[in-house]
């Protein structure tokens, strides 16, 4: 197969993932036992203190509709929102936030999501792939039993532990750190953005202790099992250094399974990023994505459940695409 | 290894130092002292959209809005349940016998944040506004439906024709409880914005109050305002001077880093903490303090109570036999202290018994309450709750010290509620033809099974996710087979106003009688807010399901008289018996409301034996709290 004809394979399944990927999003909320339209004349009602007439209702109702993209058919609806969705990335306004639209309060937040995640995410998995690879290929050593204890420590601790644990001991007990952040507004300057680093690092260390003792085991495992093939053997009769076996025989043949797991969690962030919102006061989608959830907010629901797809399926093909360069033999396939 | 943790500490630390954590704590994090700013938890946590200052929207009200930011024509004195004037010069005038008709004059003198002065030309285009675009807006139905037309009179003087009768001007375009929709916008804003006028943010807001927007995160997380220097000309500047130069409100997060920045006097007022929450902060730092120094140590005062509401028109609940065997079940006294510690308020009839409805309805209904007879000559009542309360709390181990005693007793764990009686419940249960079934559990008269369903918050209101548990527990004791279930917030809603769905919830939003004017929060009983069982259109109100033409008579009835009419008072009486009479709705107790403070940097504020206003900071009333409270001198 031709490098073309990989990547416009690898392209057609991206989009056909997207495609179907928004089209069960289209679905999903509308099996929710809450009816957003409902609950929101619910709210009015009590907040007029009955005062809303029957018919007053009848025509909000209808307004409502209108205005939500919830008017006519399953089907009608559907086509719509692809339309809207697809050729202009618009997912409407926010129920429960109107007439807040979607995309501003996602765009929003976005950025504070990706900023921490991906960035503790990378670290985690630099971290824990080197500590892994030390503790795998010199795993006869006692040095190197420590390094694994470390891994063994940190992963099975839920990450709530975890974060309330650090929570209590760096900004209760030794309070370096704020327990509740506070983000500088306005135009950013190197004092702010320090600002935002300092607020940041908490949750990060968190987010990296969290990632990083499942990356130590795992590439402690691969790294034994590669260090005992018969290169790696090859390798050190013809006078290889350890450095060089460590890096240029164990590591580059150990890492791929990992970076296929740095890929899927990389687009799997949005999972990681509600429990870090909520226990650190940090600004992101994941909150958002809460309320939407429990308000029946689909508009909101579409809008960030399909950019978690679209970063799910994003990750996926870049590494597909990248995976060749990094593995000869799907190269030479 | 030494030497690389000193490479990799260095930097951190030096950015440390660098910030205000060692500097004097004196500054808040958002450059105020923090000896002139009081620092309040927000009521709607992190906000999605805090740019949202439209006032004729619906999220310009938290975050400090309609408590320092807006003024209304009447404010509610939370501490007697009275309106005064605040916009207002006095009292709305009548000027007609069919009330229909009313003159309303506006204290002169009053200007907006900008120095532009408030006139009868801003009524006048709210009012315009918000009946022309009452489709767009979602926080104007309150008032574009209750007056029919408006005209300005002169600068400080308008008049207005209600659709219909009115008796309750001054709490429907002025506040009644938390604050009120009538929020006058800006005409020299708004008005050049024509259409723009439905989608513009309006932020920062031009306000009213004595306070103004100093800045808000564009995450939601908080937003400071500032005391403004012609604060004597705002919308209440005449009522005194504002204590505090700047109010925070923050959002601190979860529960558990909330907890511990309370302890450290990050912040003076929080709102719903837990009570096992309270406790661990009280015991670690003695300046935090609950509302009240005994128990049920919380605010019981809010306008709304938690009942159990029953689908009246489904079967078996459609019998008042039932719903009085299921109330009968209730052992409400171990609900309350497994599900909130035994911190509440028990309330017998279906609205909360405080300072101000107990003299309108719960001491006038005493002897009601304690004659109360079933069909089977049994007496349901039990007066004696509160004294069963202290003496389980006591043998719980709770300190005398920390337990009311004589009248106090009553005034905290109320004048009573109904007796536990899984014996009496049965017997009346066997009269419908309900008996338990070979597995234990009552079944259908045909012998079918009968699973309750019972709906209640999930952990969006832990207090009443509790009370839902517990109260499944207490009727599996007693026999009845109870599917608890827990939903979100949208779910609990739909299910609430659907009947199609509905069976037995844990709800509030159609118990809200705050003071003698009872009509406010039970207009809705009129039989067109009644639909077929199965409907699956969503009511508009009448949440409890009542169908009983003569309450729907009452209610008719009293919406002719004002409320200070004695016929008024006696026919929420009468609409209250009938509810009780027929078990419609199982209220159980006062929503206890948490609101521990921190006294670090401000004392004074309202408590149970300083009682100068409701204690909440979302309430409109909260202007009281900020006028009262006094500065410690702490730097």
């Amino acid at each position: 197969m031709g490098a073309l004809q990989y990547v416009i394979k690898r392209l057609g399944l991206y989009l056909a993932v997207v495609l179907i990927g928004l089209s069960i999003t289209f679905l999903l909320p509308r099996f929710m036992p809450a009816n957003p339209i409902e609950a929101y004349i619910g709210q009015l009602q009590s907040r007029a203190n009955g005062t809303l007439t029957p018919e007053a209702i009848v025509s909000l109702r209808a307004n409502l509709e209108e205005l939500y993209g919830l008017k006519g058919d399953l089907f009608t609806q559907y086509l719509s929102y692809m339309k809207r969705v697809v050729l202009q990335f618009d997912f409407g306004p926010s129920f429960a936030f109107y007439p807040q639209p979607v995309n501003t309060m996602i765009l929003r937040a976005l950025p504070w999501t990706l900023g921490l995640l991906l960035v503790s995410t990378f670290i985690a998995w630099i971290l824990g792939n080197l500590v892994g690879l030390v503790a795998g290929y010199f795993h006869t050593k006692r040095a190197a039993s420590i390094l694994e204890l470390l891994g063994v420590l940190l992963y099975p601790i839920p990450y709530y532990i975890l974060a309330v644990s650090l929570i209590l001991l760096l900004a209760y007990v030794i309070p370096i750190f704020p327990l509740s952040p506070t983000f500088p507004v306005g135009q950013m300057t190197p004092a702010k953005f320090g600002m935002v680093i300092y607020n940041s690092l908490l949750p990060a260390l968190t987010l990296v202790l969290a990632g990083f003792g499942w990356n130590i085991l795992s590439m402690k495992a691969l790294a034994v099992a590669t260090t005992e093939e018969p290169y790696v053997t090859y390798a050190r009769l013809k006078g290889a250094s350890n450095w060089t076996r460590m890096i240029r025989y164990v590591f580059r043949n150990a890492m791929l399974p990992q970076v296929t797991a740095l890929a899927l969690s990389l687009g799997t962030v949005f999972n990681g990023a509600l429990l870090t919102e909520i226990l650190f006061s940090y600004p992101g989608v994941g909150l958002i994505m809460r309320t939407a959830a429990s308000s029946g907010d689909y508009n909101v629901l579409y809008g960030a459940i399909a950019i978690s797809i679209i970063a799910v399926a994003t990750a996926g093909l870049i590494i597909d695409l990248i995976y060749p360069l990094l593995d000869p033999r799907i190269r030479r396939q | 290894m030494a030497k690389l943790g000193r490479y990799l500490l260095a930097p951190i630390l030096g950015a440390l130092m660098g910030t205000s954590v060692f500097a004097q704590e004196t500054m808040t994090d958002v450059g105020t002292p923090r000896s002139e700013t009081l620092i309040v938890q927000t009521f709607d946590g992190k906000t999605a959209n805090p740019d949202a200052m439209n006032p004729f929207n619906l999220y310009a009200i938290w975050r400090g809005f309609r408590e320092l930011g807006w003024s209304f024509l009447w404010e509610m004195d939370t501490a007697t349940g009275k309106s005064y004037p605040e916009l207002a010069a006095g009292p709305v005038e009548v000027l007609n016998d069919a009330h229909t008709q009313f003159r309303i004059k506006l204290r002169p003198g009053v200007f907006w944040s900008d120095g532009v002065e408030l006139t009868a030309d801003d009524f006048i285009y709210t009012l315009d506004t918000a009946s022309k675009y009452k489709d767009k807006f979602n926080f104007v139905a309150g008032y574009v439906n209750y007056v029919k037309s408006w005209k300005k009179v002169d600068n400080y003087t308008f008049e207005v024709e209600t659709t219909n009768p009115a008796y309750d001007v001054q709490t429907v375009l002025g506040v009644y409880t938390w604050g009120s929709q009538f929020t006058p916008a800006p005409k020299h804003i708004f008005e050049k914005l024509g259409d723009g006028v439905v989608t513009f943010k309006n932020a920062p807001a031009v306000t009213l109050g004595p306070y103004k927007i100093k800045e808000f995160d564009p995450n939601g997380f908080w937003q400071l305002w500032e005391l403004r220097d012609d604060w004597q000309r705002s919308g209440w500047g005449n009522s005194g001077e504002p204590k505090a130069k700047y109010v925070l409100y923050k959002d601190f997060g979860a529960e558990e880093t909330r907890t511990l920045a309370f302890v450290q006097n990050q912040y003076d007022i929080d709102t719903f903490m837990s009570p096992d929450s309270i406790a661990a902060a009280k015991a670690r730092n003695p300046l935090i303090e609950s509302f009240s120094k005994t128990f049920p140590y919380h605010d019981m005062n809010d306008a709304c109570s938690y009942g159990i509401y029953i689908n009246q028109q489904k079967a078996p609940y459609d019998k008042a036999e039932v719903r009085w065997a299921l109330a009968l079940a209730v052992d409400l006294k171990t609900v309350g202290l497994s599900a909130v510690n035994g911190q509440f308020k028990a309330a017998a009839l279906p609205l909360s018994d405080t300072p101000i409805t107990n003299p309108v309805f719960y001491k006038p209904l005493d002897g009601f309450l304690q004659g109360l007879t079933l069909g089977d000559g049994y007496k349901p009542f039990d007066a004696g709750f509160g004294t069963q309360m202290v003496e389980a709390l006591k043998a719980q181990g709770t300190a005398a010290s920390e337990l009311p005693t004589g009248d106090a007793v009553n005034q905290g764990f109320g004048a009573g509620w109904w007796k536990f009686d899984p014996a009496e419940s049965e017997k009346l249960l066997a009269s419908v033809g309900i008996k338990k079934g070979a597995d234990g559990f009552y079944a259908m008269p045909d012998g079918s099974p009968w699973v309750i369903d019972l709906v209640f918050p999930s952990d969006w209101n832990k207090v009443m996710q509790r009370v839902g548990f517990s109260i499944a527990d207490s009727w599996k004791k007693a026999g009845f087979n109870v599917n608890a279930r827990q939903v979100d917030a949208g779910e609990h809603n739909t299910v609430g106003n659907t009947n199609s769905k509905f069976s037995l919830e844990l709800q509030w939003n159609n118990t809200c009688v705050y003071n003698a004017n009872w009509l406010n929060g039970w207009r809705s009983f009129n039989a067109g807010n009644v639909k077929p069982v199965d409907s699956a259109d969503a009511l508009s109100g009448n949440y409890l399901r009542v169908t009983d033409p003569a309450i729907f008579d009452l209610v008719a009835a009293s919406a002719k008289l004002p409320p200070e009419d004695p016929q008024f008072t006696e026919n929420g009486r009468s609409v209250v018996k009938k509810l009780v009479e027929g078990m419609q709705e199982i209220n159980l107790m006062n929503i206890p409301t948490t609101i521990p403070t921190n006294s670090a940097y401000w004392t004074n504020y309202p408590k149970q034996d300083n009682f100068y206003a409701a204690p909440y900071t979302w309430w409109s009333s909260f202007k009281k709290t900020i006028l009262n409270i006094k500065p410690t001198g702490k730097k």
